[in-house]
């Protein structure tokens, strides 16, 4: 089983890795949401949690969240948004389009990582 | 009150001349520019500019970043009248270029001018500068351990920062403007690595570049959150960084900037904070044609 990791910024995608590192499982690395998608469409089913950004150039988190649910494909792989964008109306945007959690930057890895088993089976 | 005042590479005549223009309000603090350090507590510094440009472009750099981001004033001053362009000066960190040629009452008022306090915030304003010193502070300590503590405050319409690099955001909606941090590359590099759970050794510039952009990112993201509801309120675009020494920052005019300077382990950063709401006090939006 593998986990992607979608922010844009190389150093985020770092920080996330090392606070899933206790996980064991493999990282898959996307700098937007279109590379979500690519990588779905290539190995989507070695692929058993996606962490997503909200805001990627390209093709934002939310707009690869609505996409994927819409997929029978990939209805099963739980997504938890990891974003700076912590309002309300955001996390219940996310939610409605099939967020399984909702973690806002800065984050300790402890949080990210109960936040993870609390809410999937992996 | 005297003004403390650090006379650096000073010759005796400048010395003597500079007393004679400002008279008791001001001490004058002779200093050698290799035992200069810390600059912060002087109020004004005049450096004479004796050597070649490229030994003075030098020093005034080494004297801004002794400056920690305090809009400390650096006068770069001359028995003679300078023959090439004042420019590099200027974009090294000197505020002003002087030349004892000038007329003695120019130069009086263009000093006493520079001596003028930056104005510091209203209550009102900190209402929601506490906002960004708070996250900043956050952010930091949540993703590095370190503690970044915050120092002072100061608002300027100067929109030159003299950093290495630069994270800034743009930020729209009910209050619109521009948020920035400007590290010196040490700090950055200091704060990349913890962030990554690395040794600096492993940073390299890009590394440095996305993650001065990912900190700006939170800033803003955990701030805005705080000002749901509120006319400061707004909503942001994606980070862009600058690099280069005494790089320009584009600030929305009549907008004064706030300057936030913070701590880490003796080194320090700046945030800045160029935000105005377009709600006001009694609720409607200003500056919409109906």
């Amino acid at each position: 089983m593998k986990i992607i990791i979608a922010d844009d910024s190389k150093v985020m995608r770092n920080i996330i890795e090392n606070a899933i590192k206790p996980l064991g499982l493999a990282t898959i690395h996307a700098s937007n949401g279109q590379e979500v998608l690519d990588c779905l469409e290539k190995q989507g089913n070695e692929v058993g949690l996606i962490l997503l950004d909200w805001n990627m150039p390209v093709m934002s988190g939310i707009e690869v969240l609505e996409t994927i649910k819409k997929n029978n494909l990939y209805t099963h792989i739980p997504v938890l948004i990891v974003s700076t964008e912590s309002e309300d109306d955001k996390m219940t945007r996310a939610f409605k389009a099939g967020a399984k959690g909702y973690i806002s930057k800065p984050f300790t890895p402890e949080r990210l990582l109960n936040l993870i088993r609390g809410r999937i089976s992996l | 009150m005297t003004e403390k005042i650090a006379a650096i590479d000073c010759g005796q005549d400048t010395v003597n001349t500079l007393k004679g223009m400002m008279g008791e309000e001001i001490q004058l603090a002779i200093e050698s520019f290799e035992g200069i350090q810390n600059l912060q507590n002087y109020r004004m510094i005049i450096i004479e500019g004796n050597g070649n440009q490229r030994d003075i472009l030098q020093r005034i750099r080494k004297l801004r970043y002794a400056c920690y981001f305090r809009a400390v004033p650096i006068i770069l001053i001359n028995r003679q009248a300078y023959t090439d362009s004042v420019e590099p000066y200027i974009t090294s960190g000197a505020s002003e270029v002087l030349s004892f040629n000038e007329p003695v009452g120019a130069i009086q008022q263009i000093l006493k001018g520079y001596l003028i306090p930056n104005r510091k915030p209203l209550d009102e304003e900190m209402e929601y500068l506490n906002s960004f010193i708070k996250n900043t502070s956050n952010v930091l300590n949540t993703t590095t351990s370190l503690e970044a503590v915050f120092k002072e405050v100061y608002f300027t319409n100067d929109f030159r920062i003299f950093g290495d690099i630069s994270g800034i955001i743009g930020l729209s909606g009910e209050a619109e403007g521009i948020l920035g941090i400007t590290f010196y590359w040490p700090l950055a590099k200091t704060i990349i690595a913890k962030m990554m759970g690395v040794d600096e050794d492993h940073i390299n510039a890009d590394l440095i570049h996305d993650g001065v952009a990912e900190i700006i990112n939170m800033i803003s993201g955990s701030t805005k959150k705080d000002f749901v509801g509120k006319p400061y309120h707004f909503e942001i675009s994606l980070p862009s960084v600058i690099v280069g020494s005494g790089h320009q920052i584009g600030h929305a005019e009549n907008t004064p900037i706030a300057v936030m300077i913070f701590e880490v382990n003796y080194q320090y950063f700046a945030l800045q904070v160029c935000l105005k709401s377009k709600i006001n006090r009694k609720g409607s939006i200003t500056g919409i044609k109906k």
